[in-house]
């Protein structure tokens, strides 16, 4: 639904803000903009998601068009006359975003909460929206007894734009999330209202990753939140599989302190797995090998050296071969492995120790 | 309770088009609610995934997720239903709900138990009796679709065919589809569910679309509060629809037809069965229609309680299983409707005058109407009138003149106020009532013409209550999709509740009008565009009352 779709056409151009500009056939206007650097405000919106049409805060003039259109819905079309700034489209994205402020607890939330948290309180801010205005029942129960240690279900604080539903769905295709009954009354549930962990839900956080408001929150991250420090922004690879997610770990003076999905990550595109995002307690554990072991005389495993251990290793593995022959080996490469190391693991087996029995654990 | 017959149920329904509601409602009949295992079966046997499920079945009013929850009486608090009692009524039977307004506003108070209604004015004079046919036609105005309505026998095959029923059928098919489109093109008929949309251009438009089957859908989910025609279309003359929805088949060239009828109308169900069995058997369902190559299937579906489900794409997604918020838009349904193929929606009233004009000639149905308004428009005509009913009118027709034909006002009252397009279009009142029965009079007053129901309110009528309980409905109805509406019906209401909001007037104005203008220009769909011309039209005749009541 999204994005181009790689056909080249020529000469379509509309007019955005005066400007006349080239788009491809199937474009939305808000896709234009963004290219253009329109800044077009959006709650509901998430670039990887079909487009849903729920906040209204993209609304653009369209000449022709008695109301507002939601830009992210609305195909460019050639000739357009769009605009996206103007004393009528401030007016009703300030109203809205008060409307929406009405109905939760707070607009504040920790920046740990995830990566998209800070949203509703940044547009907030960009228009100086009342946060005290359209007092009223606020939405949402908050499903404070999901005893999961990952995910918080604060929706006091939800605005009902379906991110999570859409991402669990679309993205992760575990369907656990949904909505329940229906106007100022709906709920983000799973199945039967009931707990996470009795759901199809996988924890692979990306329900949280792309919530607006800290509603749906990083429950690892945020027991950080006194950690004193600034948080420092790391760009990595994550260590758990050959598939190469790209993340962000944020730090507070050498201590991790969460885990962000890179949403340009070109192998996960801002998705993660629960290992990928919360599975990262490892990395400074008390019990973690930071160096090689082999057995000594008396049995007893003791440190060593690469070299060392791997003297052994091929020792061990030669008289193996001498004792019971070349096919009494099997190798398994491990999943965490990418291509290139696996590559070599069985390049290693079959011309170092002469077997084909080699497999890797992804399949085993 | 749950036994292994859910298997069965479903089995027989898996392979049919759009079997999510029947297969809920069967489940939900067997067991009196939906069960937990039920809907893990039902899950399971059509392939939705669970969570899905469990949210699209608490979308709907009616369908009950707690054991005894379908034998609960149902009472009608609509806004007419309201005037009449229905408060004490919902206290006065045990376990009773309220449900939004029902149909029943020419007949009060309609209380649904299981799958029969009963009506009466308290608990003890509730009784089952037919919904009311049409009163007497006003004087000199030619009717079109209630031409036949008042004979006897007139829902049965026999009585239908009497007097030319499916002879427009028979004509059509010596025809082309094209004949039958340019008919309908050149009479003028535009949707009758509301948004006048010109029918011509509608079934063209998907004789035109590319993909097949092409579908079409009777939109009787008439769920706005004060409108109640297509109940008596279809209670009193069902096949009128039927035909008119053969001949749109015949015309675009769809191969498979639904009925989507609202859950409140269950004995409207039973009327449409046994039409539909009638008109199968008779050759004018299902393949081989009175003898040609053409076929068509027609199947009725029941909703279970969504106002949004009248929304057409809200409907289709209903149809399809799916959770029913409105599409967004385009594409239209002409071209990616059921199923993402082309598709007509019409509405109840608007098949109902297709076969006439058929018969009888574009220049006939235009020629109903007054001055430039082509054809006629049923008007559902309740509230404080001495004989409320559904009256068919000339486009154009004055409004007052409706209101005096229909007895006017009770003795010793005068009018404060009537809604317009049930509650959608808010209210008219003083000088602004001056006004013809078609859109461009109406319209010049702020409001719309709709599906045409129409709720006098006179004099003894706090103005500032009715707003209330209209902004309720549409707080309730909201389907929560989009931000302006789904939080803007719920500020409204609680500001004609006086339960929240400022205490001063002019804040308070300032608040109500704000998030009225952002509603109506920035809502998803018509529901929150509508909703705030209840607030607009309060504030623009009854500031004394509004005023009144910001002090209180």
């Amino acid at each position: 639904m999204t994005g181009t779709n790689g056909r080249a056409h020529e000469n379509l151009t509309f007019i955005l803000d005066g400007e006349e500009v080239p788009f491809a056939d199937g474009e939305t206007i808000y896709e234009v903009s963004e290219r253009h650097q329109r800044e077009i405000p959006t709650l509901c919106y998430d670039p990887r998601l079909d487009p849903f049409g729920g906040c209204r805060m993209c609304i653009v003039e369209v000449e022709g068009a008695r109301n507002p259109v939601a830009s992210c819905t609305t195909k460019a079309a050639s000739g357009m006359k769009v605009k996206t700034k103007g004393g009528r489209l401030e007016m009703h994205r300030r109203v809205l975003l008060e409307m929406v402020a009405s109905e939760n607890r707070t607009v504040d939330v920790d920046e740990l909460s995830g990566y998209a948290s800070q949203e509703l309180g940044t547009l907030v801010d960009r228009y100086d929206a009342r946060t005290d205005r359209f007092q009223g029942r606020q939405s949402g129960t908050s499903h404070g007894d999901d005893p999961n240690p990952f995910i918080l279900r604060d929706y006091e604080n939800c605005i009902s734009c379906y991110r999570c539903v859409r991402v669990c769905a679309e993205q992760e295709g575990d369907y656990a999330i949904s909505v329940m009954n229906r106007g100022f009354a709906t709920q983000i549930t799973t199945e039967f209202n009931g707990l996470l962990k009795d759901s199809a839900c996988t924890f692979c956080g990306q329900c949280v990753q792309t919530c607006p408001t800290g509603a749906l929150a990083d429950l690892k991250a945020l027991a950080n939140a006194d950690v004193p420090g600034t948080t420092e922004k790391t760009r990595t690879i994550c260590t758990y599989c050959g598939v190469g997610c790209s993340i962000d770990i944020l730090t507070r003076d050498d201590e991790i302190v969460g885990v962000l999905p890179a949403m340009d990550g070109p192998a996960n595109n801002g998705a993660l797995c629960i290992k990928g995002q919360y599975a990262y307690d490892f990395v400074g554990h008390r019990d973690r090998l930071t160096t090689p072991f082999v057995k000594g005389e008396d049995g007893q495993l003791r440190p060593s050296t690469w070299d060392e251990a791997l003297d052994r290793a091929a020792e061990g593995l030669g008289k193996v071969v001498e004792e019971h022959g070349r096919h009494s080996l099997y190798a398994i490469a491990s999943g965490r492995a990418p291509n290139e190391a696996a590559y070599v693991m069985q390049k290693f087996v079959r011309a170092g120790l002469g077997t084909n029995y080699i497999d890797n654990c992804s399949r085993a | 309770m749950t036994g292994s017959n859910e298997q069965v149920i479903i089995d027989r329904w898996k392979d049919e088009p759009a079997p999510l509601l029947p297969v809920l409602q069967e489940l939900h009949d067997r067991d009196g609610y939906l069960s937990e295992e039920a809907l893990h079966a039902v899950a399971v046997g059509l392939r939705i995934p669970i969570a899905d499920l469990f949210g699209t079945v608490t979308f709907y009013h009616h369908f009950s997720r707690e054991p005894g929850g379908l034998a609960a009486s149902r009472v009608c608090t609509g806004p007419v239903c309201k005037m009449k009692g229905a408060d004490a009524l919902v206290a006065a039977l045990e376990g009773a709900t309220p449900m939004p307004c029902s149909g029943r506003c020419d007949d009060p108070i309609p209380v649904l138990q299981g799958h029969d209604t009963l009506v009466g004015l308290s608990a003890d004079t509730l009784e089952s009796r037919p919904s009311p046919l049409p009163p007497t036609a006003l004087t000199g105005v030619e009717e079109c679709v209630f031409a036949h309505i008042r004979e006897p026998g007139r829902a049965s095959l026999s009585g239908y065919e009497k007097t030319g029923g499916y002879e427009g059928l028979r004509e059509a098919l010596e025809k082309t589809p094209e004949d039958i489109l340019q008919v309908m093109s050149d009479s003028g008929l535009a949707g009758r569910g509301g948004a006048g949309f010109p029918t011509g251009v509608k079934w063209k438009a998907v004789a035109d679309a590319e993909g097949h089957p092409k579908t079409i859908v009777c939109n009787a989910d008439e769920g706005e509060p004060g409108c109640f025609k297509d109940r008596c279309l279809m209670d009193y003359d069902p096949h009128a629809i039927v035909e008119g929805m053969v001949l749109a088949a015949y015309a675009t060239g769809a191969t498979r037809g639904f009925i989507y009828l609202r859950y409140e109308y269950p004995e409207t169900e039973r009327v449409l069965d046994q039409a539909l069995a009638e008109a199968h058997a008779a050759g004018f369902l299902g393949t081989n229609i009175l003898g040609s190559d053409f076929e068509f299937d027609l199947y009725v579906r029941r909703g279970a309680g969504a106002y949004i489900c009248g929304e057409e794409t809200s409907l289709l997604n209903s149809l399809e299983g799916k959770h029913p918020f409105p599409r967004n838009r385009p594409p239209y349904p002409v071209t990616h409707g059921f199923e993402d193929l082309p598709t007509v929606v019409n509405n109840v009233e608007t098949l109902a005058s297709v076969a006439p004009i058929v018969r009888r000639g574009a220049e006939w149905y235009k020629s109903l109407g007054r001055g430039e308004q082509a054809g006629t428009k049923v008007i559902s005509l309740s509230g404080d009138v001495v004989r409320p009913g559904n009256y068919e009118v000339p486009l154009g027709f004055p409004l007052l003149e409706l209101i005096q034909w229909a007895g006017g006002v009770p003795e010793g009252r005068s009018i404060q106020a009537v809604t317009m397009a049930g509650l959608s279009g808010g209210f008219l009142a003083g000088d602004d009532m001056d006004v013809t029965l078609d859109e461009p009079s109406i319209r010049s007053k702020g409001s719309f013409l709709g599906a045409g129901g129409i709720m006098v309110f006179d004099d003894s009528r706090d103005m500032i209550e009715v707003s209330h309980q209209a902004m309720e409905f549409f707080a309730h109805e909201s389907c929560g999709k989009c931000f302006p509406c789904r939080i803007g019906t719920q500020r409204l209401m609680e500001r004609l509740a006086g339960k929240a909001g400022p205490k001063d007037l002019e804040p308070w104005i300032d608040e109500v009008a704000d998030l009225g203008k952002t509603m109506m220009e920035t809502s998803a769909c018509g529901l929150g565009v509508a909703a705030p011309l209840i607030t607009n039209s309060l504030l623009k005749y009854f500031p004394e009352q509004v005023s009144d009541h910001v002090k209180r």
